[in-house]
């Protein structure tokens, strides 16, 4: 019995050892003149020493093994795939391969067996750069785009290896009493010990964790258009930024983008989380303000900001604004803005243009200051601000030392380029980006070095590279941190599902920035201040 | 030599007749049990865990499943919609259904220990499923709650498989028969068991034909709606052209549409849209547009639209079949190549998709294969000239936006357009799209129906056109017979229909009138916004 049990142990041993493809170089090989055939292309990246493994596929129809070999001249590694012409890189040898080449650079062959023989591509090379990224990745899993959502969540990824977990998961099942939304969640400072993200529809409320305890919150006042979105941790006071957006969205028919997301009007609010009071820190009628961002310093806030009244008839009723602004949706265009802030007084001084994207028939979003406080990485577009779904929109950075403005061309690509989180070093940073499918966002990683300029960007590692493919969701919402999230997703729905929300105490800031004409849209009015600097030339 | 005899003497022979007992004759119900099954599950309803099947997904990669894994009862579900996929071809679907309910009702006998005198209650159980799957009709498969069609049947088999393996661990009684003649019935019992199942099936077939007869009818026409057999959705459309329902018509329209007969034989079925029972995830009485806006948008040449409401659905019930083909259809007529390619890798998980996934992946990154497409190329016709917002058509687009087009791709589009117009006899929008037929001879009975309808309010319409003068005599003779009816048209909608089908005057006048809808409701609102 024993002897038959060994035997049966042996046989399956063998069988899954003859499954295994020989991780060989092999020694005879035609050469070809191709790119190595690999997905996602990670070919001449610059990668983080902690990053985990490049898995990768290599798409080669006709091949029916393939190796690859990873080398420099301090150590090598080898792995091979068949059938499923996956590339699985082993952790721990990656690891030291990674930890060896700090700075230096890794060669990798592409070897792939045809029918006539093993072929050997163009290799290329992966440098691996001094300064970690920050282990940690959160976004939101969420269908693209559209109206309805279901089965969403919060997730955090840890970078160094493939672990995924939920930060917060919405209600798995349909119901009309549970659903809700979770979306715009920030750290302070790449660290998870202040977080806060939103909750909409049922158990709706701005959920606020600190000290790994979570509460929530209602931002709610008669001057006060909605809740508060698009938040920023001050980096040294318990203040949060928020924009607060009326916000609308609409299917086009017969264009190359899908969707258009537009503001119909937006102010900014300031909330301080110790006293639980809310107030405004920028109140316009006629401009829109959106996408608050602390410098490092707590000493400015950049947003941006558009002009809407010059875009409407004010002979049309101002019920009517939303279908009026989108039928001129891409004449709507947003400044890099700027105002400052003395976190000792509270106070706040006036707008500034930072940059008149409006002259040149472009449009800002999302505007993020990297932690040294020299540069604005911040998206472009021609239009809009919901440069997610523009084709157009690019990263671009303002060096704040030089005052210069430039694309991050090596990153960028042809499709839609958003959404950016600096790593607290501020060599990385990551971004969401639609260029794999054109629909269905994935996060992408790239180097910045100290010249300023951005590498070549890799979408966030998967241990099955074809998982890029398959999942059909979005990633959504980058986030970077140093820590991993420690509050428990069953503390945070005990938070969303039984507490109300505390209702923020409303507090006017005396030098908030308020310039209202008594109307909502189609006056023709003058501006009561001119003082603003915000007025973007009118496009011609 | 001499042949040896056997014959016996007649006398002896007599005796031994008187002598034996009688012979039992018995049938073997369970083996006609498993027929009548297939039957049931292949043939007659074949259609309908087909369709189940489209609006359903499954791969074994469970990281793709999780969405359904999540959620109670995952488990079963995935199983259940593992063995859906079977229903890619009915009779095979039909087969492991009809096993599972036989073998489910001799499991029911042993571990009942049922007397054979009780023996037909073994059956009751399968029956019971086929009742509540007949009585459930759309709702099996709407909002995509295909797992427990095969999954609930199939957890009960496993336990009953258990209990009769703990039994027979226990006990050795022998089992009834399963494969010979239930030898240990009489006559009569035998008789009982076909009686109880024959009544039963009979009394599933009559709740289904008298309450839920469109159900097979709609699955019948989705079914070749998905191959393309436009010959076959118009026969079976017209067979039951007294059945009303949206995705009956919108099915009936899109093969219309393909094969150039619109603006002809629209009005061939009765359009007055009767009530289904069918409920959303929300449990709310739904009006079904999930089953056919999608299907409606793209054949209608409003691709984004399409994929706008594919993506809707997807959110709410998870990815199906039938949507991600039409992601995948809608992705190549935009030249979205990658994002046809993905739908593409998930579809060729899905088991028995291999053709669809071989057709169409051909066609990535070739546009010339795609405006080849016959399909494709007709729908390309009616594609919009110019960008605008689906927010300024009313809804369904398909129809919203015909009834405002201005421009059009071809004369398919300004057919369609008019069309749009009669159907939602709005007259006035009607005759401003005319224009480009003035001079001519009309392309269809139903326009130069149309035309003179229009007449009344626009004197002298009729002249700008050719052609008309034959088609006056039948609608005078039209008017002069419906007259006694116009006092209370409701009332003779239905009666009238048969006579009058597919004459446009009959349905300006009697069809599609509030009064003959019976608690139509309108979609129930879901959780939406900003994403």
């Amino acid at each position: 019995m024993r002897y038959t049990l060994f035997i049966y142990l042996l046989a399956a041993t063998l069988l899954l050892s003859g499954c295994k493809p020989k991780a060989e170089v092999p020694s005879q090989f035609a050469e070809t003149n191709t790119e190595a055939p690999i997905y996602p292309d990670y070919k001449d990246i610059v990668i983080p020493p902690n990053i985990a493994p490049l898995n990768f596929l290599v798409k080669d129809s006709i091949a029916t093994a393939y190796v690859a070999h990873l080398h420099s001249s301090k150590m090598e590694m080898t792995a091979a795939a068949s059938g499923n012409a996956t590339i699985k890189l082993d952790s721990l040898e990656w690891r030291t391969l990674l930890t060896e080449n700090k700075g230096s650079d890794i060669s990798v062959d592409i070897y792939a067996k045809r029918p006539e023989g093993w072929v050997h591509f163009k290799p290329y090379k992966i440098s691996v750069a001094e300064e970690p990224i920050d282990a940690f990745l959160s976004y939101r899993l969420i269908e693209p785009g559209y109206e309805l959502y279901r089965q969403l969540g919060i997730y955090q990824r840890n970078l160094t290896t493939f672990d995924e977990v939920p930060v917060y998961e919405n209600n798995r099942q349909y119901s009309d009493g549970e659903n809700h939304c979770i979306n715009c969640h920030n750290y302070r400072k790449n660290s998870t010990e202040s977080m806060v993200f939103h909750v909409r529809s049922n158990h709706g409320g701005t959920i606020v964790v600190q000290d790994g305890k979570a509460h929530k919150i209602q931002l709610k006042d008669s001057t006060i258009i909605t809740s508060g979105v698009y938040p920023s941790w001050h980096p040294t006071e318990n203040l949060l930024a928020f924009s607060t957006n009326k916000t609308g969205q609409a299917f086009h028919l017969y264009y190359p983008e899908k969707i258009e997301v537009m503001d119909e009007k937006s102010d900014l609010l300031l909330y301080d989380v110790t006293k639980n009071e809310v107030s405004h820190i920028i109140r316009t009628d006629d401009d829109m303000e959106t996408f608050p961002c602390w410098a490092p310093d707590g000493k400015t806030l950049y947003y941006c900001c558009a002009k809407r009244n010059y875009l409407l008839d004010p002979s049309v009723p101002d019920t009517l604004i939303t279908q009026q602004l989108l039928l001129k949706f891409d004449s709507i265009r947003y400044n890099l803005m700027s105002i400052s802030f003395d976190p000792k007084t509270r106070s706040f001084g006036q707008p500034q243009m930072v940059i008149d994207a409006a002259a040149e028939n472009k449009s800002i979003s999302v505007p993020r200051v990297s932690p040294d406080g020299r540069y604005i990485l911040y998206t472009k577009g021609d239009y809009g601000q919901f440069h997610i779904w523009h084709k157009s929109s690019d990263l671009w950075v303002k060096d704040l030392q030089t005052d210069e403005c430039y694309p991050l061309t090596e990153a960028n690509s042809p499709d839609v380029d958003s959404f950016h989180s600096w790593s607290s070093n501020g060599r990385w940073f990551a971004f969401s980006s639609r260029r794999m499918d054109e629909n269905y966002t994935r996060l992408f990683i790239a180097y910045f070095d100290k010249e300023g300029k951005a590498h070549k960007a890799f979408v966030m590692p998967q241990e099955d590279p074809e998982w890029n493919i398959l999942l059909l969701k979005s990633y959504n919402v980058p986030e970077l941190s140093r820590d991993a999230v420690t509050i428990s997703p069953q503390d945070l729905r005990q938070c969303i599902y039984e507490t109300e929300g505390e209702n923020a105490i409303y507090k006017p800031n005396p030098t908030a920035f308020v310039r209202l004409d008594g109307t909502t849209g189609a006056s023709k009015k003058a501006p009561v201040d001119g003082t603003s600097g915000a007025s973007p030339k009118k496009p011609e | 030599m001499q042949k040896k005899s056997y014959k016996q003497p007649r006398k002896a022979v007599k005796q031994e007749v008187k002598a034996a007992p009688r012979k039992k004759r018995v049938l073997p119900i369970l083996h006609i049990f498993f027929i009548l099954s297939w039957l049931w599950a292949a043939w007659y309803y074949g259609s309908v865990f087909h369709i189940s099947r489209e609006y359903s997904f499954w791969v074994a990669d469970t990281r793709i499943m999780e969405y359904i894994l999540s959620q109670p009862y995952g488990i079963l579900r995935y199983i259940g919609r593992a063995m859906l996929q079977l229903y890619k071809y009915p009779w095979l679907g039909g087969l492991l259904m009809a096993l599972i309910l036989t073998v489910g009702s001799w499991l029911v006998g042993y571990c009942m220990r049922l007397r054979t005198s009780w023996r037909a209650v073994q059956y009751l159980p399968a029956l019971l499923y086929m009742a509540v799957v007949t009585y459930k009709g759309l709702d099996i498969f709407f909002e995509a709650r295909t797992g427990f069609i095969f999954g609930i049947p199939f957890l009960v088999l496993v336990v009953l498989c258990i209990w009769a393996v703990i039994i027979r661990s226990f006990s050795r009684k022998p089992a009834p028969a399963f494969i010979r003649l239930p030898k240990d019935e009489t006559p009569r019992q035998n008789g009982l068991q076909l009686l109880v199942i024959g009544v039963c099936l009979a009394a599933i077939i009559g709740f289904d034909q008298w309450q839920r007869p469109y159900v097979r009818v709609i699955c019948g026409l989705l079914q070749m709606e998905y191959k393309q057999d436009w010959a076959g959705v118009q026969k079976l459309a017209r067979a039951n052209a007294t059945m009303s329902n949206r995705p009956m018509a919108c099915s009936y329209a899109i093969s219309l549409v393909q094969t150039g007969q619109v603006a002809e034989r629209l009005f061939e079925i009765r359009m007055d849209y009767d009530s289904l029972y069918v409920h959303g995830l929300d449990g709310r009485h739904n009006n079904a547009s999930a089953l056919y806006v999608p299907e409606g948008n793209y054949y209608g040449g409003f691709i984004e639209s399409s994929q706008h409401a594919c993506m809707e659905q997807m959110v709410m019930t998870g990815p199906t079949v039938r949507l991600l083909k039409l992601q995948t259809k809608c992705a190549l007529m935009r030249e979205e190549w990658n994002l046809a390619e993905k739908y593409l890798a998930v579809l060729r998980q899905v088991p028995f998709e291999g053709a669809f996934c071989e057709k169409y992946g051909k066609m990535v990154r070739h546009i010339d294969l795609v405006n080849a497409d016959k399909e494709m190329a007709l729908i390309r016709l009616t594609e919009p000239l110019h960008d605008s917002y689906e927010s300024q058509y009313q809804q369904p687009l398909f129809m919203g936006y015909n009834l405002l087009l201005f421009e059009g791709r071809s004369p398919q589009a300004l057919i369609n357009s008019l069309i749009v117009c009669l159907y939602t006899k709005l007259m006035p929008q009607f005759v401003e799209r005319l224009e480009p037929l003035v001079g001519s001879t009309p392309p269809s009975s139903i326009i130069m129906d149309g035309i003179l309808l229009a007449e009344n309010k626009n004197p002298g319409l009729s002249q700008n056109f050719t052609g008309l003068n034959f088609r006056q005599p039948q609608m005078q003779t039209f008017f002069r017979n419906t007259q006694p009816y116009m006092q209370d048209r409701p009332k003779y909608a239905y009666e009238l229909f048969p006579k009058y089908k597919g004459y446009y005057p009959y349905y300006y006048f009697f069809g599609n009138l509030k009064a003959t809808k019976k608690g139509y409701t309108s979609l129930s609102s879901s959780s939406s916004g900003v994403n």
